[in-house]
């Protein structure tokens, strides 16, 4: 008898101890993302049908890395109602956006959590481990960002025989300059970032002209949206960029690669890297 | 003053603002480093400038400033309205529109050659309407709000299409369509833009004598043996082709039309078939100095060259209306 009731209280224990982790952390807390940046994350990190909706962006090839699995997700504009109907458990958006919507649902005691506009690849880490806290994906979570930061130490300078130097040019002949993520990313790659050292900050013109006296290796070009012209593509095809001697134009095999501090902005250190490769200050020396 | 001096003086007037024009940019050239880029060789590197970047821009604000002044001093005479102007009665704003429909609903790709051909639609048209309302025997003040209904339906058409395009950058280029630009555009659209244009001018030069014999009135010209019709069709067809092409490439640029000619027209014999060479000579060098001072006003920012255009051409256009109002009544 008393072995009988050992053995319940055992299995009872056993069944409580198995239950246990289930009761702290499921059913995990359902989200709902505004902001193309906290979608690439959320995606990333979410566990099947936790994560309730993305931003309609979200499937744009041309804005979001992450648009076929986006596909899997339904969709928001930003509206509040969209979001109430869903009732998540987290909203997380982006601190420069939908300001209206974000004070509406906080009013209606929804938890809002904004994620900051990501600048340098440094931060991403955290950013990814504050999207699975939120998430309860904790320990998926503190996997990515070692991870993460495992590739970002890992990168030593490039063999070249100076310092390449790079800008990421675009549409309006608007440059990427010093306080972007794409200045941290080229940087990164261990490029001198052309518009930072002309001094420009943040996203700034630089006029044709000054890329011509002062050409750099490598100019990093946007990728024209397909099927809908604008002229601002113009810029991407003048003449000058190809009559530059010396000077290499390529661009990412996706688009949007570091419009967004995710896993994937790594992937943009090693594109760069490899495009270094064809650079003429980083060829091998004839011979040797 | 005799014409010879006229227009010799207007042809070097223009000249010499667009060598300045070719020595101003931010690359810091000196101007017989640039001088000898353009024309000998030399550095690689201000060869490049010269002939890619500053020399097209240079001869486009000269072709489009020509077009222009032509237009308007052709329009002002047929009209016999001395407020007529392609962009005032909406001949440029239509223009951008026929461009935009063409180019961003994506029709024709992303070749550029869908600009122009877009462009000279719109510009048609509106012309067309304009003149349809002229023969009514409108008065002048009828046919410029007509001109000033169809600009404004044109502008608020064009800004919706750039608004409905998928592409981020096609709102910003609202500003480009409705206040036109030079900047960085390429030997290409020169080549574009240059033959449609000349098309042009060559059809408001062979309306010279007509636009003479209208001065007597449409019987008095039609005694002369003008055709009214064939009048029109070559103004309808000359202002669409110039204008047309000139908006194709730079966008809607105002009020060159109207203030050239009646500066010019002064030191003329005040017959408008005359006044027709003097005024491109005059809307070339206008426009190469208003697109001068488009890139100097504001250190490392530039200027759209119509907002300058319209700065010095709202208040002429102001003081015409008072003046002629005291005429009138």
């Amino acid at each position: 008898m008393i072995r009988v009731v050992k053995s319940i209280t055992a299995g009872v224990t056993a069944a409580w101890l198995l239950a246990a982790p289930g009761l702290a952390q499921d059913p995990l807390p359902t989200v709902a993302s505004l902001n193309v940046c906290t979608d690439q994350l959320a995606m990333a990190l979410a566990a099947p049908g936790q994560l309730k909706s993305v931003s309609a962006l979200a499937r744009d090839p041309m804005l979001s890395p992450m648009h076929e699995q986006a596909n899997a997700y339904s969709v928001n504009r930003g509206l509040a109602e969209e979001v109430f109907t869903l009732k998540p458990d987290v909203i997380v958006t982006g601190t420069f956006s939908l300001h209206n919507t974000t004070s509406l649902l906080e009013r209606l005691d929804f938890r809002v959590e904004p994620f900051g506009y990501t600048q340098t690849l440094d931060t991403i880490p955290n950013d990814i481990r504050r999207m699975g806290q939120l998430m309860g994906r904790t320990q998926h979570a503190e996997q990515m960002a070692q991870q993460f930061e495992a590739r970002l130490a890992a990168l030593k300078p490039l063999k070249c025989k100076r310092k390449p130097v790079a800008i990421a040019w675009g549409q309006r002949g608007v440059a990427l300059g010093s306080g972007t993520l794409a200045h941290s990313v080229i940087t990164a790659a261990g490029f001198d970032n052309l518009a930072a050292t002309s001094g420009h900050d943040g996203m700034a013109p630089f006029p044709l002209e000054l890329l011509v006296t002062n050409p750099p290796d490598l100019i990093i070009l946007p990728h024209a949206m397909p099927g809908a012209p604008a002229l601002a593509d113009e810029a991407l095809r003048h003449p000058v960029l190809k009559r530059l001697p010396g000077t290499v134009t390529a661009s990412f095999s996706r688009a949007a690669l570091w419009s967004c501090g995710a896993p994937f902005t790594l992937d943009a250190v090693d594109e760069l890297r490899q495009m270094a490769s064809r650079l003429k200050p980083c060829q091998p020396e004839p011979g040797s | 003053m005799s014409r010879t001096t006229l227009i010799g003086g207007l042809a070097m007037l223009a000249l010499v603002l667009m060598i300045a024009s070719l020595l101003s940019g931010p690359a810091g050239l000196g101007p017989m480093t640039s001088l000898r880029a353009l024309v000998a060789g030399g550095d690689e590197a201000a060869m490049l400038i010269m002939h890619e970047i500053r020399l097209p821009r240079a001869l486009l604000a000269a072709l489009v400033g020509f077009s222009l002044g032509v237009s308007g001093a052709a329009l002002q005479g047929f009209l016999r309205n001395p407020l007529a102007e392609p962009g005032i009665i909406g001949v440029s704003a239509s223009a951008a529109l026929g461009a935009v429909l063409m180019f961003y609903t994506g029709v024709a790709g992303a070749s550029l050659l869908a600009l122009p051909a877009g462009a000279l639609a719109g510009a048609a048209v509106c012309v067309a309407v304009l003149m349809a309302i002229a023969a009514a025997r409108a008065s002048t003040i009828t046919l410029i709000l007509a001109g000033v209904a169809l600009s404004s339906l044109a502008a608020a058409l064009t800004s919706l299409i750039l608004n409905l395009s998928p592409n981020p950058f096609a709102a910003y280029e609202i500003i480009f369509w409705l206040l036109g630009s030079l900047k960085d555009r390429t030997m290409d659209h020169v080549w574009l833009a240059l033959p449609v244009m000349a098309l042009g001018w060559a059809c408001l030069w062979a309306s010279t004598r007509a636009l003479d014999a209208l001065t007597l009135g449409e019987e008095g010209a039609a005694g002369l043996g003008i055709s009214m019709a064939r009048t029109r069709w070559l103004i309808i067809g000359g202002v669409a082709l110039s204008v047309g092409a000139a908006t194709a490439v730079t966008g809607a640029i105002g009020f060159i039309g109207l203030i050239v000619p009646h500066l010019i027209r002064p030191l003329t014999d005040r017959l408008p078939g005359n006044l027709l060479l003097p005024s491109g000579l005059g809307g070339a060098a206008l426009l190469t100095a208003a697109d001068i001072a488009a890139r100097s006003a504001i250190a490392e920012r530039e200027l759209n060259v119509g907002v300058v255009t319209a700065l010095i051409g709202a208040p002429f256009f102001l003081w015409l209306v008072v003046r002629s109002r005291r005429e009138v009544f």
